[in-house]
C-alpha cells in the first residue's frame, strides 16, 4: 500500500518536472525562431509553405486535382525565384490567420485583403494585387435594385463569405441588412440561387462570373465593384527581413509586367474555364 | 421454443410495400423538386473524373481529390481508432483501479472530454497542445530529414512530408476524444464481470495481473467487443470534424472541391455514399464479429 502512494507521488513529481520543462522548451524554441528569421528557414529547409484557400479563380483545384489560379501562380513564381520547392496547405479561410500565427505555414498567400485589423495580428507585403467587393442579386427577390442603398434594408438577406472583406463590407455599406455568413463562396451561392438570400457580395470578379453562368437567376445591380482594396501576402510579425525580401520580390516582377500578365489572364479572360469542368 | 423464439418473421405484409413506396415518392419527389423548383442544373459527368483520373504520365488510373480524401478518412479513422483504443483501455483499468489517483486520472480524463463539445476541444488541441508538442519532438524537421523512400512509407502509411504534422494531430485529437468514450466502455465491462470471479481468482492465489490477464479481462473483452465496434465506427463518423483543422480528408476534399467547381449537391451525395460505404461495410463484419463471439453461448 505505501509503495502506491509512493508511485502515485513520484508520478505527480514527474508531470510537474514534465509540463515546466516542455513550457521552458517552447520558450527556447520562440527564441530560436527570433533569431532566425523565416527568410534562412525557408532556404535551410528547401520549402516554402504557402497558406491559401479555395477562391475562384485565386485558387482552386483542376480536373487533374492540381491548384491552379492567379495566387497559385504568384506563390510558384515566388519559390522558383528563391530557389526552393513548394507546399501548398489549403487551409479553411476563418482558420488562416491563427493557422499563420501557430506556426502551421511560412506565408499566406490567398488574395488577403490588407486591413488594419488585421495587420495588428501580422505584417503584410505592399500589395501586389488590388481588388474589390462587387454584389450581384436575385432577379426576383431584388427586383429594381440598382444602387446599395436598397439593399440596405432589415427585410434584405445578404450572403457573404465568413471572415473575408466581402462580409466587413456588407456590413459597413449595408448596415441594416441581415447578414448570413458562410464557410464558403460556394454556399453562399447556393442560398442565393434557392432564393434564400435577396444579394452576395464577393470579391470581383467572382459576382460576374456567376452571373453569366446563371444569367436566368441572378443579376449585377452595379457595374463596378464598390470597394477598392490592396492584397498583399501575410507573415508573421517581427521579421524585418522576409517582409524585405517579399516587398522586393513584388516591386520587382511588377516592373517586369508579369504579375498585369497573370492578372489579364485569370481576371480578364475564361480561357482556364475547361481546366476545371 | 427457443427455436420459435429466435424464428424472424420474413414475410412481407401491406404495411411494408406502402412504406417501402412512401419512401421512394418521397425520393423523387426531391429530385423532382431540386430539379424544377430550384432549377439545379445537375451535372453527374464530372464526379467520376473527382474519384479517379486517368495520368498520362504514369499510364495508370489514380485516385483523384475525393478518393484521395477517402483513403485520408480511412488512414485517420484506423490509427485514431489504435490509439483510442489504448488510452481507452488503460484509462478503463484505472477507472476500476483499487488506488484512489489512479482512479482520479481516469474521471478527470473522461469527465474533461465528455463534458466538452468536440469541436471545442479539436479547436484548442489543434492550435495550443498540438502545436506545442509537435515543435518540441520536431516532427517537422524529421520527417523531411527521411530518404525518399521513407518518405513514400510514411505518405502510405499516414500522410505525405507537407501535411505530416497536422495529421498526426488530428490524430492524437481523434485519439482523445474517442478514447474517453472507449474508456466507459471498457469500464462497464470490467465491472460488468461477476465479483465473484475476482475473489475465486484471489482465493486460487493468483495476483492481480494474472487476475486480470486470465479471469477478468477475457470475460470482459466478449462483453466489451460489440459496443466497441460501434465506437469504432463512430470514429470514422466523427473523424469528419476534422475538416475545421484543414485535415485533407473526404468532407475537407469534398468542401474545397464545391468552392471551386459550385456542384454542391453531387459532391455532397456522393460524399454521403462514400461515407455510408464505409460505415456499413464495418457495421457488416460487426454483426459477423458478434455472432462468432456468441458461437458458444446457450
Amino acid at each position: 500500500m505505501r509503495w502506491f502512494k509512493f508511485g502515485s507521488l513520484f508520478l505527480s513529481v514527474i508531470m510537474v518536472v514534465t509540463v515546466l520543462s516542455s513550457s521552458g522548451m517552447a520558450g527556447s524554441a520562440r527564441q530560436e525562431l527570433a533569431e532566425d528569421s523565416l527568410l534562412e528557414q525557408i532556404l535551410k529547409r528547401g520549402v516554402i509553405r504557402v497558406g491559401m484557400s479555395t477562391f475562384v479563380p485565386w485558387a482552386m483545384r483542376d480536373k487533374e486535382g492540381n491548384l491552379i489560379g492567379f495566387e497559385v501562380d504568384v506563390a510558384n513564381r515566388l519559390a522558383k525565384d528563391m530557389g526552393v520547392n513548394i507546399e501548398f496547405i489549403p487551409t479553411k479561410w476563418s482558420g488562416i490567420i491563427p493557422a499563420l500565427l501557430t506556426g502551421k505555414f511560412d506565408v499566406v498567400i490567398g488574395g488577403m485583403g490588407i486591413r488594419p485589423d488585421r495587420n495588428l495580428k501580422v505584417n503584410f507585403t505592399i500589395p501586389y494585387d488590388y481588388s474589390g467587393q462587387s454584389i450581384m442579386a436575385h432577379k426576383e427577390l431584388a427586383k429594381g435594385f440598382n444602387k446599395l442603398s436598397d439593399f440596405n434594408a432589415p427585410e434584405v438577406t445578404i450572403a457573404a463569405r465568413i471572415g473575408t472583406t466581402a462580409a466587413t463590407a456588407a456590413q459597413k455599406y449595408m448596415p441594416k441588412a441581415q447578414l448570413k455568413l458562410f464557410d464558403d463562396e460556394s454556399q453562399a451561392v447556393q442560398e442565393l440561387l434557392n432564393g434564400r438570400a435577396h444579394a452576395m457580395v464577393a470579391q470581383a470578379p467572382l459576382p460576374a462570373f456567376q452571373v453569366i453562368k446563371n444569367p436566368d437567376k441572378l443579376f449585377l445591380p452595379l457595374e463596378d465593384s464598390f470597394t477598392h482594396e490592396p492584397n498583399g501576402f501575410a507573415i508573421r510579425k517581427s521579421d524585418l527581413d522576409t517582409l524585405n525580401y517579399f516587398d522586393n520580390w513584388i516591386r520587382f516582377v511588377e516592373a517586369e509586367g508579369w504579375l498585369k500578365e497573370r492578372k489579364e489572364y485569370w481576371f480578364g479572360t475564361r480561357d482556364w474555364e475547361d481546366q476545371i469542368n | 421454443m427457443r427455436f420459435l423464439q429466435n424464428k424472424r418473421n420474413t414475410r412481407i405484409a401491406i404495411a411494408d410495400i406502402t412504406f417501402t413506396l412512401l419512401l421512394l415518392s418521397l425520393f423523387v419527389y426531391f429530385v423532382f423538386y431540386v430539379s424544377t423548383h430550384m432549377q439545379y442544373r445537375w451535372n453527374w459527368s464530372a464526379i467520376p473524373g473527382y474519384m479517379f483520373r486517368y495520368d498520362d504520365s504514369v499510364g495508370k488510373w489514380i485516385p483523384n481529390l475525393l478518393m484521395e480524401g477517402f483513403f485520408t478518412t480511412i488512414r485517420l479513422s484506423f490509427w485514431a481508432t489504435i490509439l483510442a483504443v489504448l488510452i481507452g483501455t488503460v484509462m478503463g483499468v484505472f477507472r476500476t483501479s483499487r488506488s484512489l489517483f489512479k482512479r482520479m486520472i481516469g474521471r478527470t480524463y473522461v469527465e474533461l472530454v465528455r463534458n466538452i463539445p468536440p469541436l471545442v476541444l479539436i479547436f484548442i488541441f489543434y492550435f495550443f497542445i498540438s502545436d506545442q508538442i509537435m515543435t518540441a519532438l520536431k516532427v517537422d524537421g524529421f520527417v523531411r530529414s527521411l530518404s525518399d523512400e521513407h518518405k513514400s512509407i510514411l505518405t502510405f502509411l499516414f500522410a505525405s512530408p507537407a501535411h505530416f504534422s497536422g495529421f498526426l494531430s488530428a490524430i492524437f485529437t481523434l485519439a482523445i476524444y474517442e478514447g474517453a468514450y472507449i474508456t466507459e466502455i471498457v469500464r462497464s465491462g470490467l465491472e460488468s464481470v461477476e465479483k465473484k470471479q475476482w475473489e475465486a481468482s484471489y482465493a486460487l492465489g493468483l495476483s492481480w495481473q494474472q487476475q486480470m490477464v486470465h479471469i477478468i479481462m477475457p470475460q470482459a473483452v466478449r462483453r466489451i467487443l460489440p459496443p466497441l465496434a460501434g465506437q469504432l465506427i463512430s470514429t470514422i463518423k466523427d473523424s469528419a470534424i476534422v475538416s475545421v483543422i484543414s485535415i485533407q480528408e473526404l468532407t475537407f476534399q469534398g468542401l474545397e472541391l464545391m468552392a471551386a467547381t459550385y456542384l454542391t449537391f453531387e459532391i455532397w451525395i456522393t460524399i454521403t455514399a462514400l461515407y455510408f460505404i464505409l460505415t456499413f461495410s464495418c457495421s457488416i463484419v460487426v454483426r459477423k464479429l458478434e455472432l462468432y463471439m456468441r458461437r458458444n453461448d446457450p
